[in-house]
């Protein structure tokens, strides 16, 4: 057998219930991959192999019974406070939601992910563990908030890990990555033990390899059962206003590709309060989060995360009322469009990951910070609370993943995840199955 | 001084919190990246957009 990190999920966890995998061996294989693997992407700020075998003699025969997974460093366990991307813990150790969830379908939590500091942006470029690399460049950016467990799924060190998005934070680096994310259905998993619980925008999910992998997680963090339907046959519609909007060519072209492939009823629609989405994610993420901050947090802070917080504070309290007008806005726009389409579709990113060095994209328009154009693309789920999900379609010609993002109606995650896999399907595997450089054999 | 860098000093001098240069530049490329969406969204013409009366994000509008 090869490495056990290179299977998938659901090859692990069929191997370790047929008993042609040991669970032990399994772990023990995953952190040793975590030390060969984590100097290059650091996607892993914390391993307690102690704790990790105890979770694995006591797991419950679940659907991942004895398979290593790992967790985002904003969600308490009983042996780690989660610390948010800084040196300081956030909120107490503690059995969180997710941790029990997971605990109750028998995976065994190997490592705890990076992510960017304070969840508070897209590259995960900024933490207090240093920037997190990303599996087909690790000078480039992996992405964020979520980015370790992007990058530790994409790197094959764990076939899933948990990933928060508040504001794209899972399907932003699951795009950068070339992984799948799909971000659940807002408020659809209980969120106690989780450092942003306050959040009216945040929800958890699946950073997988595909979409099999992603139904198969994605039933544990939900509690129940994400069936295989059909995913062909749908009627999709497509928002260029803003969302196909100044895009790198080569992204714009592979999402057109996959859609093509897909053969599905495409057409062209428009949703009101649409331009308003970047700001009004912004407005309410930030101004909401500023109570969470205390002196220590500031005086913790790097120079830039600490002068953002100076700038939130200073938003005019209209915004946010404003903020608030449009995600209602937003929210009625695509429950009405729902009635006529199955799901809504444009690229996760506007161009691919840029360098850690500068992480600034280029857009037909010219250069652009990646912070407003990752969360311009994204903000609409968070703001609206429908799942979403990125689909890796293609590589750019530095051979960085490109991603799309399909977003369906409240609760419709298995719509996404049939979608999903009818684009790998059509598209010959080929995007998902693909090993980035630091997974190719030596010489 | 520009007009930038005296609000955010009155405003920083108003709730007694510490400001530096180093603050003031990063506020500004904030400011620039960010600001004109707000200035829009503040000019946006919302009246005839209601609140939810009974949000909840796990759903679809009820009102």
């Amino acid at each position: 057998m090869s490495h056990p990190q290179d299977l998938s999920l659901r090859a692990q966890a069929d191997a370790v219930r047929s008993g042609e995998l040991d669970a032990g061996e399994l772990l023990d294989a995953t952190l040793a991959r975590f030390e060969e693997r984590n100097g290059d992407l650091n996607a892993v700020v914390a391993t307690f192999p102690e704790q990790s075998r105890r979770m694995l003699d006591e797991a419950p025969d679940g659907p991942l019974r004895g398979v290593p997974v790992g967790i985002k460093d904003e969600f308490s366990i009983p042996w780690r406070a989660p610390r948010n991307g800084s040196s300081i813990d956030a909120i107490p150790a503690g059995e969180s939601a997710v941790f029990r969830r997971l605990r109750d379908a028998g995976a065994v939590v190997a490592g705890v992910t990076q992510m960017h500091f304070w969840g508070a942006g897209t590259t995960g470029h900024v933490s207090a563990y240093g920037p997190v690399g990303n599996p087909w460049d690790p000078t480039r950016c992996a992405g964020g908030s979520s980015g370790g467990s992007a990058s530790a799924v994409g790197g094959r060190m764990l076939g899933a890990a948990v990933g928060a998005d508040g504001g794209g934070s899972v399907r932003l680096p699951a795009a950068y990555c070339g992984v799948t994310g799909l971000k659940l259905t807002n408020n659809v998993v209980p969120r106690d033990g989780h450092v942003h619980a306050h959040s009216a925008l945040g929800a958890f999910g699946p950073l997988c390899r595909d979409a099999a992998d992603a139904r198969l997680f994605g039933s544990a963090l939900l509690a129940r059962d994400l069936t295989a339907g059909d995913g062909s046959g749908l009627r999709v519609g497509v928002v260029r206003d803003p969302f196909w909007d100044d895009i790198d060519p080569s992204v714009e072209k592979a999402c057109r590709d996959a859609l093509d492939a897909a053969g599905w009823d495409v057409e062209e629609i428009s949703l009101e309060g649409a331009e308003h989405s970047l700001i009004a994610t912004v407005v309410i993420i930030t101004v909401e989060a500023l109570p969470e901050f205390s002196d220590e947090d500031l005086a913790a802070a790097d120079p830039l995360s600490r002068a953002l917080i100076k700038y939130e504070r200073m938003m005019p309290a209209e915004a946010l009322a404003r903020a608030m007008r449009v995600r209602s806005q937003l929210r009625r726009a695509v429950a009405s469009a729902f009635e006529t389409y199955d799901a809504i579709a444009w690229p996760t990113v506007p161009a691919v990951a840029p360098p850690i060095e500068n992480p600034t994209v280029e857009r037909p328009s010219g250069p652009s910070p990646a912070e407003p154009a990752n969360v311009g693309q994204a903000g609409l789920g968070n703001l609206t609370g429908i799942p979403g999900i990125n689909v890796p379609v293609g590589f750019n010609e530095d051979g960085m993943p490109i991603g799309l993002m399909l977003q369906a109606a409240w609760n419709r995650e298995e719509l996404l995840l049939d979608a999903a896999e009818h684009i790998e399907q059509a598209t010959g595997r080929r995007h998902v199955d693909a090993e980035p450089p630091i997974a190719a054999p030596a010489g | 001084m520009d007009a930038f860098e005296q609000q955010v000093r009155a405003a920083m001098e108003l709730a007694e919190q510490d400001v530096d240069d180093t603050d003031i530049a990063i506020m500004r490329v904030a400011d620039e990246v960010y600001g004109s969406q707000v200035r829009a969204l503040l000019a946006e013409d919302l009246h005839d957009v209601k609140p939810e009366l009974d949000f909840d994000p796990s759903r679809a509008p009820t009102s």
